[in-house]
């Protein structure tokens, strides 16, 4: 017995066990179980007591254990082989002790299936299974031997001495073994556990750094964070050619700002691969102290796309060993911080293209504008020179705010002041037949909204609608609270909305897009239109968010 | 002197051209419409020498507009607009110039000079154009544009001109032979135009002259004249 758990706890040190610490065991893994048991059962047989021309042994340990945790395809391989062997060495129980064995290991099979069935698949490294089960397949063995083995009075006498100790240590013995390798399969899932744990909490706090982009302010939180965390000596953090942020052991000389010295930050830069210095194989020897404390190192480049942008190091000092983990750790942070890279220059560059969208569309509209409104001002010009200098006075507000960049942030009531400027000139333009009607909420002129939401639903109004009517245009704008949102309307009373109308749809797709940007899926822009009657954009703003 | 009408739907604009257009001394300003369909009207009952035209009009735009002009009383036609883009088109269209806005003093007397020698060399004008699709109707005070494909028959009498289909009939500016010559719509009377496409059958009377029955069962006649060629364009 004591035989047994030594073999176990061998088996369990030994990188065999590996196979057992994944969840899905897989082929390969198979065939390693597979010739651990069949071993064990071998051994069982060897390490017996003959008895009566038969063996007193703990043979059906393997098959059995193999069936519980593998299946019954590899309980019964397992089975059959300890079976052909003790078959083998003859004796008048050779026959049933050998099928017995193999019965053995199919039974452990199918109490493996009834547990993953059962959907118990957690009682699978339960010793009480393996005991119980182990117990009824000896109880089968003697039953076998009954029935088999002749002469039968022989067979009897054989079971009356062995069935007891036998049933008995069988199952006393799978019971401690698969309380091992529970042990040891706990502890190694506890280990990956702490270490996942460990590499989210990095992951979760130096994400949002990083969407900040990359800089010496940002690079030396990220840097507390990794060593903090990891707890290794010292950390680094470089950009092609100079440190960015270093913190630890060795920070005296190791200065941010100062350029890359160490060999191994220029190959991992230049070649774009890990470097690894275990500090007993390979050395790291610091290039700017005698007295650096430092001794072995983990280079990992930062890139975005195939472009390396920098570094990250890991240092650890002579007097402590680089930790396997805190290398795997290193490499894997700095994966997720070059896809997050990757990730923000993308989410930049869509901003970018936003943008770019919203002034193309700014600049379609207003050569049009400018030269009706310049025409209409200096047809008044004839007639009304004080108008005429009002509506010029309009008209440069009108550019200036267009000029602003489309990043900007505006009141409500900066947007309602160039949209007033446009409707003055348009008034002017159309004075024979147009009606405009604002109706405000004055407590929501202090609404943050993106710069130029209003202004193109407002120029959209009048080019697809007013401007394409015969009769008197009506345009309403109004501004009113409901349920915790502010609403915007804007309305015309032509009754023109064409969503096939590829440049209008595209304009207030961009204010959509921007309004959504800044307070998310809460807000929008709404279109109703009841045919010759009105068209009606709503937008739709939540009140609690606080612009920033 | 030249006889102008200006067209164009904003009212200083074609205040600041009539202006201008006197201060020339070589035009009458005989009209100014703020929309296609008054011009149409006023085209027909002014027969202006010229037409300074706006091309971004509602419902109906200059281009259009043209199209619905008999030649009869076709001017020749100056284009002013804000609009660049539409130069290139505007001569495909035969116009005779394109003014921009605002109009330069300088560019209209190059204008009034063109005119001045079209008219001593008495070029009579000219418009390709193209089919018109949707025919303007004055439908209770409201404009109602027609599909020329949804026209069963067109009826000219004393009042004027109506359009006829499922809805029922509908009373419009355009003439009878501009809606011959720009739509597939095809002559069967005097008075009538008919759509093939919507005929169900052709009724034949005794004295040689027939009945066209349109698909919602309306009845339009045709004269003895009017049957051969309707016969011919049905190959029977």
């Amino acid at each position: 017995m004591s035989v047994f758990v030594v073999i176990a706890y061998i088996y369990c040190k030994s990188p065999l066990f590996k196979s057992l610490t994944t969840d899905a065991i897989r082929t390969r893994d198979r065939v390693y179980l597979y010739f651990v048991f069949s071993a064990l059962s071998i051994m069982g047989t060897y390490l017996g007591v003959p008895v009566q021309d038969a063996i007193a042994n703990t043979r059906a340990i393997g098959p059995v254990l193999a069936g519980v945790i593998g299946g019954p395809l590899l309980g019964t391989a397992v089975g059959v082989t300890g079976g052909l062997h003790r078959y083998s060495l003859g004796g008048f129980t050779a026959l049933s002790c050998g099928l017995a064995t193999a019965l053995a290991g199919t039974l452990g099979g199918i109490v493996h299936l009834y547990l993953q069935r059962g959907n118990r698949s957690e009682y699978t490294f339960d010793p009480k299974i393996a005991f119980f089960t182990a117990f009824v397949a000896e109880i089968l063995e003697m039953a076998i031997i009954l029935l088999i083995s002749r002469p039968y009075a022989n067979a009897v006498a054989l079971v009356q001495v062995i069935a007891g100790p036998m049933i008995l240590s069988d199952a006393v013995g799978a019971a401690l073994f698969m309380s091992i390798i529970r042990d040891q399969k706990n502890m190694a899932d506890r280990i990956a556990a702490v270490s996942s744990a460990k590499a989210f909490k990095i992951a979760e706090r130096t994400l949002n750094i990083l969407s900040r982009g990359i800089n010496p302010e940002t690079a030396l939180a990220l840097a507390k964070i990794i060593h903090k965390e990891t707890g290794v000596g010292s950390v680094a953090i470089t950009d092609k050619e100079k440190i960015l942020a270093f913190i630890g052991h060795g920070s005296d000389h190791h200065i941010p700002g100062n350029p890359i010295a160490s060999p191994f930050t220029k190959a991992a830069i230049t070649d774009n691969k890990v470097i690894f210095a275990d500090g007993e194989k390979e050395r790291y020897d610091c290039p700017l102290s005698e007295t650096c404390p430092m001794n072995s190192v983990l280079v990992v480049p930062l890139h975005i796309d195939n472009d390396v942008i920098g570094t990250i190091q890991l240092f650890e000092p002579r007097n402590k060993r680089f930790l396997n983990m805190n290398k795997t750790l290193g490499e894997g942070i700095t994966r997720l911080l070059s896809n997050q890279l990757l990730l923000s220059r993308y989410e930049m560059q869509k901003n970018l293209l936003v943008q770019s969208e919203l002034k193309l569309l700014q600049a379609q509209i207003n050569p049009h504008f400018l030269f009706n409104s310049l025409n209409t001002i200096i047809a008044i010009l004839r007639v009304d020179a004080l108008r005429c200098k009002d509506l010029l006075i309009h008209l440069s507000n009108f550019f200036r705010k267009n000029l602003k960049r489309g990043g900007d942030l505006s009141t409500l009531e900066e947007e309602l002041d160039q949209v007033n400027s446009y409707l003055q000139i348009e008034k002017a333009r159309f004075d024979d037949r147009l009606v405009v009607d604002i109706d405000i909420d004055p407590s929501l002129l202090k609404v943050i909204l993106p710069t130029f939401t209003l202004q193109p639903l407002v120029e959209n109004a009048f080019k697809h609608g007013i401007s394409n009517t015969l009769g008197q245009g009506i345009a309403r704008i109004k501004a009113f609270r409901r349920n915790g949102l502010a609403f915007i309307e804007i309305e015309d009373n032509a009754g023109i909305f064409h969503e096939k109308e590829t440049e209008d749809g595209h304009g207030i797709k961009i204010v959509e897009r921007r309004l959504k940007g800044h307070f998310g899926n809460d807000s929008g822009v709404s279109i109703s239109c009841v045919p010759n009657e009105l068209t009606r954009v709503t937008v739709k703003i939540p009140l609690e968010t606080k612009a920033p | 002197m030249m006889r102008a009408l200006i067209v164009d739907d904003e009212i200083y604009s074609r205040q600041e051209l009539e202006a201008m257009l006197n201060e020339t001394g070589e035009f009458i300003v005989s009209g100014k419409c703020a929309n296609a369909l008054d011009a149409i009207q006023a085209i027909h009952r002014e027969k202006p020498d010229v037409l300074f035209l706006d091309v971004q009009m509602p419902v109906i735009n200059g281009f259009e507009l043209l199209d619905m002009i008999d030649q009869e009383v076709m001017p020749s036609v100056v284009f002013v607009t804000a609009y660049d883009a539409y130069a290139l088109k505007a001569f495909e269209e035969n116009a005779l110039d394109y003014l921009l806005k605002p109009v330069e003093k300088e560019r209209l007397s190059k204008t009034v000079e063109k005119l001045k020698k079209r008219f001593r060399e008495g070029v009579k004008p000219a418009f390709s154009g193209s089919d018109i699709k949707k025919i303007p109707c004055v439908h209770s005070s409201r404009i109602k544009l027609i599909n020329t494909a949804e026209v069963e028959y067109v009826r000219s009498g004393e009042t004027g001109v109506y359009v006829i289909c499922q809805q029922g009939e509908f009373y419009t500016d355009l003439t009878l032979q501009v809606l011959e010559n720009k739509t597939g719509l095809v002559r069967c009377h005097k008075q009538f135009l008919v759509n093939i496409d919507l005929m169900d059958e052709i009724l034949f009377r005794e004295n040689g002259a027939a009945e066209v029955k349109t698909k919602s069962g309306r009845l339009v006649p045709v004269s003895r004249r009017y049957l051969k060629i309707l016969r011919e364009r049905l190959f029977f």
